[in-house]
């Protein structure tokens, strides 16, 4: 029932109270007369023309007598409706179909499951339905529209309306096992124009972060006790307000702020809220281990919960097997809507027999029964008790692979959300991969651009998701594993080698176990994971690059690294004063810095510094080695170490690691430029994957397939020389149905090889009559030229020329030719002797004297 | 092999050979001046070679405990010997000499190769502790029991194997007696084993493997069994109620109990030792069980407890390192600035500073020590209290089931003395059973000897449950006590240990910053 009547009527109820009076009265005409009925600005109807129904099968144009007989009841029933209920709007019941035919609403749902498993749910079902097509708003927003399609034309154009999206999203769910049933009801302003400007776009929507509430174990028997705490309380009590006053004024602000967005994007209230027909799909919890009942809006592939604000009010409801209407009051929308279907008091049906979907057991008949008794006998007797819906009318719906591939019309779609916009495209339609935008703006006019999301598929690069914020001017790139460099994120700010940029990488997949490369213009920061000489940090700054030399043919020139940092982690299989934490190389000083790991029960780590000076001594000896070339706290002295031979080994060992850390620092430099290198070219040359399993677009198996083909059709042509039949001409020359004689027998043999003799020695007259003739032509000419030889223009003798070489090369194959001929013939001859002796038809004949 | 000792003498491995090899064997080039510079230390040498030395006995070498690889082939050794503290040995090359048995080995664990080659061993033996033992050489030497092999089963590690040149190799049996009872060698005498071939010899002496299989894998139940009964007492005793769980206590009071013995012959003492025998066991049960949770519940009481210090020490720990790692960083930058510095008063400004620093890290690491002593303190002193309350309720209890094992005892004696002087009219009465022993017919004289016969069982009885009573509380106090005690040193050491680690560093921080100080005006 619409929620506008009620109000209706408790207006009446107000009037009765206090007597209408002239003035209210032309107030309300007044008013009345003001009301404005908007009509869309652009009227999109079904261009009729478009709809070829000559090709349509009969059951679209005419009506089994079943169907008359429905639509005969429909009509009594419409009638006695209309009859105990004059105040509502007539019911949806047979509008007609594109070949002008009344056809029953029941009738137009044509279950289908849909041979794709993608389309088995319904959330996957709805946004299929919702992508495919286009929405077209209702010629008279107020009523039903009188023309429903079947879903297999509104497929055919990707357009309908509301009525025609949820028919064919009820099919497929029923067909799929849901307990769908298309809705005819009350629906906002929003929901009937698909207006999604006011909702929170899904995919900006941020799962929440689960708070992991952390229990703290009870303290334990021997817990120490925390020092005493000298802090003053005043002190901290006095803190903590003026931190709650700041927090309120902040918490205040914020509000305040959301608030004047919260009015902002209200829309202005609409005149016809309530009025506004609009279809849609409801699905019952029960089948398909659905919980709970709940809506789902087919313009928007949506689902709504039944207390949603924008659902007015239900009118009726069908499925392919009855019809129910709705008897319940909607004052406050579909709130209080009980949906058991079982339940005569509450929903009218009007088919009985048919499955109902409940019997509920707990009827409460009593608290309407006197006030709905009318209703409730109506058109329940005239009605054939074993009468049972029709079958649809409705062809099968078919989806093609390459639609549902494509999904939305033309492989494009744009939906506008609040302060969002998302468009998607079906793969392999944009050359380089992308198939859905999502644009995030500041404003809610959606001018300034805050962020851009773009989501890429079977890219070469396994590109999946580029992530631009236009605030920041960061680019953050993310990659599926299979980036031959192993690359999983990438943000940067622009592709220039030595700037700042951060890779993160699929370690696992790495041989050195680099995780994460962070760089700015003079630095790079290496994180590993995993590796067996346990590095897990490398720092290098690098200082200004040293001037080419004007020899120097390199073409690289590195940057010399003036400082390596180098973190390790615990090495288990060594005594931790023993395992080196950090080293530090300073380059330019000659200077190492060594850190040991701290034992578990101490709390400072030995330390170690190298300074490597090559001097020489008074005499003039080279110092290899002094004590104060190597400055070492070590927390628990250690012999052996203060010994200037284990230093020694130990600089000499270290200097060896500093050139492979320079090394590798060179390395990963090279490795930075060749990944932006190669993310460079693939962003130009867009060279999308495409699966083996796609036959359509691989090209390479489409080649082998079709080639495949073609050596099958040559093999069954071959077969079929190989069975022709020489006999055949001379058999049919017997009367037929005779069996041969053996002279008979003779004489075919002998005529078949006679006529083949006769077609060879043909052949070869035939190409030895061409040899002449060429041959001919030629002297004829060569006189002519021999002839005119004088007279002849530069010109004319170029033709002459090019003639005669063609000539000759004519005559040279018609010769060659000839003479293969008369190789074969004679071998061919005795083929057919051999082949007409073994023919089942002559050799019994010709064996016994042959 | 019978190498006659030549025109050379026998050298004896002195000091200044042993200098002489490890000067020779050394590092070279600049190490090796620096290490001329120095002097090598003998326990820092990990591999010395000592062959064609004319060698006679093997000696001076316990300074080398860091030994890995020692070669001393080709020498006139007679004896293996002196080679008890070069624990780290793994690699020992003793061919070629005049070696007659295997011995000495004993301490060798890390053992990996042996190399015996060339001597004149006879029998494999004393091998036992080289339990790592992977390379074995025993050729030409003069092994002539195949039986022995069977000894060399017990070394899982044992790769190689070569004992060429020995009576045995020559043997026709002998490869594949070899492959059959050794199935996880992979050389032998210089060669690979062919799989097919072990296969053959496996096969072929199947049912003799089978059989030693069988009695190794017996020995080894029982070694099981055996160690599993020991673990088992050895949990007892932790619980202090060893040979509780049964009548050995019973039985051990009746052990030297002359007088009891003769008196179960007595009409009647029979059954009535039986009774008493179940009550006591009984008891012995009660004790047994209590004590077992008893020491449970005071395992578990440790466990929280060293749990709960070792928890506050590291988390103690960590807030000492991050304050050092915090104060580190900070230094080190203001070093760095001092050394940009050129102005000789700000040098001196900073250097202040820093020195302040230094001093202010210094408290607040010695305020955090003490902070975790106190803590400790408290909670160490709560589990003395604890633990000291836990064994005094052990002992209470168990005193108090002791208590009734006396008056059970008690009860016995009564009964017996009842027995005895009845039995005693009986006989004054002449209606005596005649199947007395003799021995128990001659306590029968009078009273008095009944009684004290009696009596003095009676007394044993009673000593054996007192000796075992405070057999029990002497342990269980002890233990306690040295508990406590352990704690308590352990948490001074720790205390020590950490001030000490403090102070160092502290210094060191201090002579870093002085040594800058005056190495400044220098540069």
């Amino acid at each position: 029932m619409r929620p506008a009547e009620v109000w209706k009527e408790e207006a009446s109820i107000t009037q009765e109270e206090t007597p209408m009076t002239q003035e209210m009265l032309r107030d309300l005409e007044k008013k009345l007369s003001e009301m404005e009925i908007p009509t869309p600005a652009d009227p999109l109807t079904f261009p009729k023309d478009t709809i070829d129904i000559s090709m349509l099968p009969p059951s679209y144009k005419t009506n089994t007598p079943k169907e008359e007989l429905m639509l005969q009841v429909a009509d009594n029933f419409s009638r006695q409706y209309s009859h105990l209920c004059p105040d509502r709007m007539p019911l949806f019941l047979h509008p007609l179909n594109e070949c002008e035919v009344p056809k029953f609403v029941s009738t137009t749902i044509r279950p289908t499951l849909m041979p794709y498993p993608d389309l088995y749910n319904w959330d996957s079902c709805a946004q299929f339905v919702s992508d495919f097509l286009t929405m077209v708003p209702l010629p008279d927003p107020l009523k039903p529209p009188d023309h429903l399609y079947s879903s297999t034309t509104v497929l055919k154009c990707q357009k309908g309306n509301c009525f025609d999206f949820s028919t064919l999203l009820c099919s497929m769910l029923i067909g799929s096992g849901y307990d769908a049933y298309c809705v005819n009801g009350y629906g906002s302003w929003d929901l009937c124009h698909m207006d999604l400007t006011r909702e929170v776009c899904p995919l900006t929507v941020k799962p929440k972060e689960k708070v992991k509430k952390e229990e703290k174990p009870p303290p334990k028997k021997y817990a120490i006790k925390p020092p005493r705490d000298l802090t003053s309380r005043f002190e901290q009590e006095q803190e903590a307000k003026r931190q709650e006053e700041i927090r309120a004024h902040e918490e205040k602000l914020r509000r305040e702020a959301e608030e004047r967005l919260l009015e902002a994007s209200k829309m202005k209230p609409d005149p016809l809220h309530g009025l506004r027909v609009h279809s849609w799909v409801l699905v019952l919890s029960g089948k398909r281990e659905v919980p709970e009942t709940f809506f789902i809006d087919a313009l928007s592939g949506r689902s709504y919960s039944t207390q949603d604000d924008h659902f007015l009010g239900i009118e009726s409801l069908w499925n392919h097997k009855n019809y129910w209407v709705n008897m319940q009051d909607c004052w406050n929308y579909c709130k209080d809507l009980v949906f058991d279907l079982g339940d005569p008091v509450r929903w009218e049906y009007m088919l009985l027999g048919t499955d109902k979907p409940y019997l509920s057991l707990t009827e409460e008949d009593d608290d309407d029964l006197n006030d709905e008794d009318d209703v409730e006998a109506l058109g329940k007797e005239d009605e054939d008790k074993s009468f049972d819906m029709p079958p649809s009318w409705v062809q099968q719906i078919e989806i093609t692979p390459e639609e549902f591939e494509t999904r939305c019309p033309k492989g494009k779609k744009v939906l506008h959300y609040q302060r969002a916009q998302l468009e998607k495209w079906a793969p392999y339609l944009n050359p380089n991969g992308l198939v859905c935008r999502l644009t995030t703006y500041e404003d809610l006019e959606c001018t300034k651009e805050l962020e851009i999301k773009e989501w890429y598929q079977n890219r070469g690069d396994m590109l999946e998701l580029r992530h631009i914020n236009k605030s920041t001017g960061l680019i953050i790139d993310y990659f599926k594993p299979g980036h031959p460099q192993a690359l999983r994120v990438h943000t940067y700010k622009s592709m220039e080698p030595e700037m700042d940029r951060v890779m993160e990488f699929y370690e696992v997949a790495r041989v050195d176990g680099l995780k994460k490369r962070e760089e700015t213009p003079n630095t790079m920061t290496e994180y590993y994971q995993g590796r067996p000489d346990f590095l897990a940090y490398r720092h290098i700054i690098f200082g200004p690059r040293v001037k080419k030399l004007p020899g120097n043919s390199t073409d690289s020139n590195p940057r010399p690294p003036v400082k390596i940092t180098e973190r390790f982690y615990r090495n288990p299989e060594k005594p931790a004063d023993d395992d080196v934490a950090e080293r530090v190389f300073l380059t330019t000083e000659e200077r190492i810095q060594l850190r040991y790991h701290c034992r578990s029960d101490h709390i400072t780590a030995n330390k170690r510094e190298f300074l490597r000076r090559t001097e020489v001594d008074s005499k003039g000896n080279k110092i290899i080695m002094t004590p104060d070339m190597c400055i070492s706290f070590e927390v628990e002295p250690m012999e052996h170490t203060k010994k200037l031979l284990y230093q020694y080994e130990t600089m000499m060992q270290l200097k060896n690691e500093e050139k492979l850390s320079k090394h590798q620092a060179w390395e990963s430099e090279l490795e930075v430029l060749e990944i932006l290198k190669l993310l460079q070219e693939e962003e130009e040359a867009h060279t999308l994957t495409i699966s083996i399993y796609d036959t359509k677009r691989n090209e390479k198996s489409k080649e082998y397939r079709e080639a495949m083909e073609r050596v099958m059709h040559e093999e069954h042509l071959r077969q079929m020389e190989t069975q022709l039949d020489y006999l055949a001409p001379f058999l049919a020359q017997l009367p037929p149905g005779e069996k041969l004689t053996r002279w008979q027998a003779m004489r075919l043999k002998e005529e078949c090889l006679s006529d083949f003799k006769q077609r060879l020695i043909d052949k070869a007259n035939l190409i030895q009559a061409r040899f002449e003739k060429e041959t001919q032509e030629l002297q004829k000419k060569q006189q002519w030229y021999q002839e005119n030889q004088v007279a002849l223009s530069p010109e004319d003798e170029d033709l002459y020329l090019s003639y005669c070489s063609q000539a000759m090369f004519r005559i040279r194959i018609l010769e060659q030719r000839l003479n293969r001929h008369k190789e074969l013939a004679p071998l061919k001859y005795l083929a057919l002797e051999e082949k007409l002796h073994k023919d089942p038809r002559l050799a019994e004949l010709l064996k016994v004297f042959g | 092999m019978n190498r006659m000792y030549g025109s050379m003498e026998p050298r004896v491995m002195d000091d200044d050979m042993l200098k002489v090899a490890v000067g020779e064997q050394g590092p070279r080039d600049e190490a090796g001046q620096l290490a001329k510079q120095e002097g090598i230390l003998f326990k820092d040498v990990l591999s010395l070679q000592l062959d064609f030395q004319n060698i006679l006995r093997i000696d001076n070498l316990w300074q080398f405990e860091n030994l890995r690889k020692l070669q001393l082939d080709n020498n006139i050794i007679e004896r293996i010997e002196g080679l008890e503290n070069l624990i780290h040995l793994v690699w020992l090359d003793l061919s070629f000499n005049n070696i007659e048995a295997i011995e000495g080995l004993d301490t060798l664990v890390n053992l990996e190769d042996l190399s015996l080659f060339n001597n004149r061993i006879s029998k494999i033996d004393s091998l036992d502790a080289l339990v790592k033992l992977q390379v074995l050489s025993l050729g030409n030497n003069q092994i002539g029991n195949m039986m022995n092999l069977i000894y060399l089963r017990k070394f899982k590690c044992l790769r190689t194997l070569s004992l060429s040149g020995n009576p045995i190799a020559e043997a026709e049996d002998y490869k594949m007696f070899i492959y059959a009872y050794l199935p996880d060698l992979v050389y032998l005498d210089f060669r690979r084993i062919d799989e097919h071939a072990k296969e053959l010899a496996e096969m072929k002496n199947q049912y003799s493997i089978d059989e030693l299989k069988h009695r190794e894998n017996l020995m080894q139940i029982r070694q099981e069994e055996e160690q599993a009964r020991r673990m088992k007492l050895e949990e007892h005793k932790m619980a202090f109620v060893e040979h509780l769980d049964g009548s050995y206590l019973f039985d051990s009071m009746y052990v030297e109990d002359v007088e009891g013995s003769k008196l179960s012959y007595l009409p009647g003492v029979g059954e009535l030792l039986e009774a008493y025998k179940d009550k006591f066991v009984i008891i012995c049960l009660n004790i047994f069980e209590y004590g077992l949770k008893q020491q449970e519940k005071r395992k578990a009481e440790l466990d929280t407890f060293n749990e709960c210090i070792h928890e506050a020490i590291q988390e103690n720990q960590e807030q000492g390192r991050l304050k050092i790692a915090k104060f580190e960083e900070e230094h080190l930058m203001n070093l760095n600035t001092i050394q940009e510095e050129t102005d000789l008063l700000n040098i001196e400004k900073m250097i202040m500073e820093c020195s302040e620093d230094i001093t202010e890290l210094f408290n607040v690491l010695m305020t955090l020590e003490m902070q975790l002593v106190e803590q400790l303190e408290e909670a160490i002193n709560m589990f003395e209290r604890n633990i000291i309350d836990l064994v005094g309720l052990f002992i209470e209890n168990v005193q108090s089931l002791m208590a009734q094992c006396r008056d059970l005892e008690n009860h016995h004696h009564e009964k017996l003395l009842e027995i005895a002087i009845n039995t005693l009219e009986k006989t004054a009465k002449g209606e005596l059973d005649e199947d007395l022993p003799e021995d128990v017919r001659a306590l029968f004289v009078d009273k008095d000897t009944i009684v004290n016969a009696v009596g003095a069982s009676h007394d044993i009885h009673l000593l054996k449950i007192d000796n075992r009573e405070d057999e029990l509380v002497t342990r269980a106090n002890s233990w306690c006590t040295h508990l406590v005690d352990k704690i308590h040193r352990d948490e001074v050491m720790r205390n020590r240990k950490r001030v000490k680690e403090i102070n160092q560093y502290i210094d060191h921080m201090q002579s870093e910053l002085d040594n800058l100080e005056c190495g400044d005006p220098i540069d």
